[in-house]
């Protein structure tokens, strides 16, 4: 825990932060940037739990535990469904690839 | 006698002591070897390093990964192989045949001598027909680890690849915040109770979110499913990835509903708290008490709606028989596990009893007293109540707890192997209409009862 020892080599809750960080940062640009939306939807998912462990640094778990029920568990699926029922065709057919 | 035989903690600690210290021992020798030779009353060159290994940061570390391995191997590998061996063989034994019999008896050389044994070496004729048939799913995993991985054609090979571990990864999750006594447990902290207190105190562990963190990663399943069923690139995959995850998103709202109700009628979330209010009192309701019944919330009537629609939410939850037409053999293959194959479909089939092994737990420690086992006390002529640490425990806490889950689960299986699976339109009409509405009630009456009746 930082602050507390005083005789901290290294300041591991700055890593965390600095790792949670980077992998939402580049989880975002994912979502955007990926060409297939399902792998968008995935790297939304991505996003949003490692926003609940930026909570968890803040100390704040109850709201990262709601955030990974409500953000990562029910938002990502309701999107999938609505992806996957609505387009008639969920994966490009070989021919079109080529 | 302190009741729990695991001190996860303890054990952990006292393990990564001794490893770093081991590990230190050749750098101590050098250190020494290098301060004679110098004659220097400098500190020697390695003094850092090995004060770095020694220091309580590396130590609680080391340790914090020794215990995570540690009950990895006792839930994931003992206790999923249990589980494994009782539905394969009370299942078997409910269509009235023997079910897998190779166990250590199998082996020639043990049965050789084994068979000499009255009692333990049954007078059987083959080998194979010695055992009792638990090492047949550790046969089973290794036919599946030599197996080829196989990845289809046009599949989406990151995902399809990504998704038994994000499946798998995020049921064992749920292990760390799963307590199987008062000693084996990863998430958590001691704490003195009663609070302030400066004589008899005693320490008991506490874990604030447990309950709630179990439901929080049980809810990451389902995006892992329905990656499955989709990147395979089948359509039988991808119909079972849908139903598995609309079966799985409907029931975890009653679920979470019936945690709830549990919640407002006990004001915690935390499963050491659940367990030490449901046994450290007799029975009560309202007014009444009966002194030879322990307060296990299962016996009160208020709850008796939540236990069922929580019951039947664990059974759809796990994927098991009534509830298990994403998988249905008959009209989609395998569902969302048809591609997989080798170790992936091994992890995609351990996911549904892992789970089970999860629910059966949260079923004990919401209802059934979790892992608290009858104790003799000693009875003084002048105090007739004794505090908890003079009890003398019969049988550790783990045992009671694993008692427990294993009976659920019996139940679970008798259940599954007695009852056709009914459709999905059906599941998902059962869960909305009926389960949610039940529920509310449940928590309804949870509410009131402690409005009028108090606490409990």
């Amino acid at each position: 825990m930082p602050g507390s020892g005083g005789s901290e080599l290294v300041d591991g809750e700055l890593i965390a932060f600095v790792v949670l960080s980077a992998i939402e940062i580049v989880s975002a640009i994912m979502v955007v940037t990926a060409r297939k939306l399902v792998h968008n939807v995935f790297w939304l998912a991505m996003t949003l739990i490692t926003i609940a462990g930026i909570y968890v640094l803040f100390r704040a778990e109850l709201i990262a535990l709601i955030q990974i029920i409500v953000y990562a568990g029910a938002v990502p699926v309701l999107f999938l469904f609505g992806i996957m029922l609505t387009r008639r065709k969920i994966m490009e057919e070989p021919h079109e690839s080529q | 006698m302190s009741g729990h035989l695991i001190d996860l903690y303890g054990w952990s600690h006292a393990i990564a002591s001794f490893l770093l210290w081991l590990g230190s021992l050749p750098l101590e020798l050098g250190n020494w070897v290098a301060i004679n030779l110098t004659g220097a009353p400098s500190p020697g060159p390695l003094t850092g390093v090995i004060g770095f290994l020694t220091s309580d940061g590396i130590t609680s570390l080391t340790a914090a990964i020794i215990a995570i391995n540690i009950m990895l191997v006792w839930a994931a590998a003992l206790h999923l192989f249990t589980l494994m061996w009782i539905e394969r063989k009370l299942y078997s034994r409910l269509q009235d045949r023997r079910g897998i019999m190779i166990g250590l008896g199998s082996f020639d050389f043990l049965a050789s001598t084994l068979g000499r044994i009255p009692i333990i070496g049954r007078p059987f004729r083959r080998p194979s027909h010695l055992g009792t048939g638990y090492l047949q799913n550790l046969a089973d995993g290794i036919k599946l680890i030599q197996k080829e991985v196989i990845t289809p054609t046009n599949a989406d090979r990151w995902m399809f690849h990504v998704a038994p571990v994000l499946i798998t990864v995020s049921t064992l999750m749920a292990f760390v915040a799963l307590p199987w006594s008062d000693g084996m447990w990863l998430m958590g902290s001691y704490e003195t109770r009663p609070l302030g207190c400066v004589t008899d105190c005693t320490s008991v562990p506490v874990n604030q979110w447990g309950i709630l963190f179990i439901l929080a990663v049980f809810s990451i399943a389902p995006l892992g499913i329905l990656i499955a069923g989709w990147a395979s690139n089948n359509k039988y995959t991808l119909i079972g990835g849908m139903r598995a995850a609309a079966q799985l998103m409907s029931y975890e709202i009653p679920l979470a509903l019936c945690v709830i109700a549990i919640v407002v009628f006990s004001g915690t979330l935390d499963p050491f708290e659940l367990v030490r209010r449901q046994t450290e009192r007799p029975f009560t309701f309202g007014p009444w008490t009966i002194d030879f019944l322990p307060n296990w919330y299962i016996l009160n009537p208020i709850l008796w709606i939540a236990f069922i629609v929580f019951f039947i939410s664990v059974i759809a939850e796990a994927e098991r028989i009534p509830f298990d037409i994403p998988e249905a053999e008959a009209e989609l293959v395998e569902g969302w596990t048809t591609e997989y194959s080798g170790m992936r479909f091994g992890l995609v089939f351990a996911f549904k009893w892992l789970r089970a092994l999860i629910g059966a737990g949260l079923i004990s420690i919401l209802f059934f007293g979790g892992w608290t086992g009858p104790a003799f006390v000693t009875l003084g002529v002048e105090n007739l109540t004794t505090p908890q640490a003079e009890a003398i425990y019969i049988l550790p806490q783990e045992f009671w707890f694993s008692l427990r889950v294993y009976i659920i689960f019996i139940v679970f299986v008798w259940i599954g192997w007695s009852v056709p699976r009914i459709r999905i339109d059906q599941i998902l009409n059962i869960g909305w209409r009926r389960l949610v509405p039940l529920s509310l009630l449940a928590i309804l009456l949870a509410a009131g009862a402690r409005a009028w009746l108090g606490g409990f």
